[in-house]
């Protein structure tokens, strides 16, 4: 299953902190709007490097689609960064 | 052969199943094949503990200030899906041979005596099987409180 929403979540001490819903589902218009050009990219990039351009399409899927459940936090100082990818 | 099947059987021959449980086990894996993390739960009538597999990476890290040089704690938490390492894994069977060697020199000047050329598709389920059972925590010495845990769940 691709990303479908990244949460953000950045506080800091004595401010209130903000939560950013970014809807990941939506890159997919662009994606398809873009995709004979982000094809032939693709293609000229792995012609160069000598890589199957399928393994390579078929590996950043597979990528894409084992992001959700990511989840990364980290505090400092006082502030704290969540990112969750669902 | 894949991985689920040769556990069961490997169970089967080391008696820790018998073989209507085995035979269970081999036909729920066939009804559900894409569902690896599921179906091996709980114990069997022997008493075996038959060991789900685990689904994510943690690794947790503690530094005080004299570690990082920042005020206060610093706390590190990532959670990632196997899944994700699986599919790293595989990505980097795409780079080319050639690029190999550089790469492998490149990585041992800082310190990482890692071979890329050793980690193929085919060792990758051996390789996160072994991912499953490491934990590794190490603890500051001389009053440093920095803590770092990774382990899979």
């Amino acid at each position: 299953m691709t990303p479908n929403i990244a949460i953000v979540h950045i506080s800091r001490p004595h401010h209130l902190g903000f939560h950013i819903w970014l809807p990941l589902f939506l890159l997919w218009i662009p994606l398809v709007l873009l995709s004979p050009l982000i094809f032939l990219i693709v293609l000229a990039v792995c012609i160069a490097g000598r890589v199957n351009v399928f393994c390579a399409i078929a590996s950043f899927w597979e990528l894409s689609c084992s992001l959700p459940g990511t989840h990364v936090h980290v505090r400092s100082e006082g502030k704290r960064v969540t990112v969750r990818i669902l | 052969m894949n991985e689920n099947r040769r556990q069961i059987l490997d169970m089967l021959a080391a008696g820790k199943i018998n073989a209507d449980e085995a035979e269970r086990l081999l036909s729920a894996l066939e009804q559900n094949p894409s569902n690896a993390t599921s179906e091996f739960t709980g114990k069997t009538s022997g008493g075996a503990t038959v060991k789900t597999r685990a689904k994510y990476l943690r690794v947790l890290v503690e530094a005080d200030e004299s570690m990082t040089g920042m005020k206060g704690q610093t706390t590190v938490n990532v959670r990632v899906p196997m899944q994700l390492l699986r599919a790293g894994v595989r990505l980097a069977s795409l780079i080319p041979a050639q690029a190999h060697q550089q790469l492998d020199q490149a990585l041992s000047q800082h310190g990482v005596p890692l071979t890329l050329s050793q980690i193929k598709p085919e060792n990758l389920e051996e390789l996160i099987d072994h991912l499953e059972d490491l934990t590794v925590d190490v603890n500051g010495n001389e009053g440093n409180a920095t803590k770092v845990r990774v382990f899979c769940e």
